[in-house]
């Protein structure tokens, strides 16, 4: 879990809004410091949308096709964030560096916060698919195993 | 190296397309994969075959199965390459043609390239060959439908659930 007030993140019992995220992106033994976390949520307790609407899946494609090429070597990890098994509260994009976030297909689906955090790990990019996993763990996390 | 159905392909480790790191395994991630290996960017057959494979993505993308193009291709010109397909599947470069001899897919009648002869090979999640086409000729390449039946036999392999009575 990982929470977000609008802006700042943190893990834990922090304040904030409450999201599922890809649990390797926090679980890593050595978390990148002052990372850039293109946090695209809202602390709104109503901003969601059903990861069902197309949009969500476009934005998966237009990062599998170009905004994870662009950002090479300083992609840290990337992560949906999830309300629950069907509803999508945003995407953060991490990169050891400041890039043109405003390119980030997620802020389609909510507005972006930049936030500086020392709480996220590498994970390799994923390759794909655009949707979740049966195992309902945040996108691109999970796989059939 | 026994490359024919049945046998476990190796898993390379090669950069993608942005020259970052990968392992074959990491890129299959529990699902089946049709692996690629293709002459360049150059070659028009490539050319044409790569736009076919990118049609089917669309069904990969939402039918937990992946695809992975191999080439003697450096990172920057695979991702012009992709790009310029609209692709968003993973190539993967052996500029230094590292796995090239070990796998004996040498393109022998491209002496100025030294490219990868065109193979492809449906594998399962644990990268057991299924089927391998040897695409020398432009016929010898899987299409659209031998794919989608290689995944289709191989999905009902490891998936428990793929039939219910």
């Amino acid at each position: 879990m990982i929470s977000f007030d609008g802006r700042a993140l943190g893990t834990g019992s922090t304040p904030g809004r409450a999201f599922d995220l890809d649990p390797r992106c926090i679980e890593g033994s050595d978390p990148v410091s002052g990372a850039y976390a293109n946090v695209c949520a809202l602390a709104d307790a109503d901003a969601a949308i059903p990861f069902d609407q197309t949009e969500v899946q476009q934005a998966r494609r237009d990062a599998l096709e170009w905004w994870i090429p662009m950002l090479g070597d300083t992609l840290v990890c990337i992560t949906m964030l999830a309300l629950d098994e069907s509803r999508c509260g945003g995407a953060i994009t991490v990169t050891r560096a400041p890039v043109d976030f405003g390119s980030d297909p997620f802020a389609r689906l909510f507005p972006a916060t930049l936030v500086r955090t020392d709480i996220f790990s590498e994970v390799p990019p994923p390759a794909g698919p655009v949707i979740e996993r049966y195992a309902g763990v945040a996108w691109p996390g999970g796989a059939f195993r | 190296m026994d490359l024919q159905a049945g046998a476990r392909f190796p898993d390379l480790d090669l950069p993608d397309h942005t020259g970052r790191a990968r392992r074959l395994s990491e890129l299959a991630a529990g699902d089946p994969v049709i692996l690629l290996f293709s002459r360049g960017w150059f070659c028009p057959k490539e050319q044409r075959h790569l736009r076919e494979m990118c049609a089917l993505q669309d069904e990969f993308e939402v039918a937990y199965a992946r695809m992975v193009v191999v080439s003697v291709d450096p990172p920057g010109e695979q991702s012009a390459l992709r790009a310029g397909l609209g692709a968003r599947f993973t190539f993967l470069s052996d500029a230094e043609r590292r796995w090239l001899p070990q796998l004996g897919l040498l393109e022998e009648s491209d002496t100025l390239h030294q490219p990868y002869r065109p193979t492809a090979f449906s594998l399962l999640p644990d990268l057991e060959i299924h089927r391998r086409y040897d695409g020398f000729w432009y016929w010898g390449r899987p299409t659209a439908e031998d794919v989608r039946q290689d995944m289709r036999a191989m999905s009902r392999r490891v998936r428990d659930d793929f039939e219910r009575e």
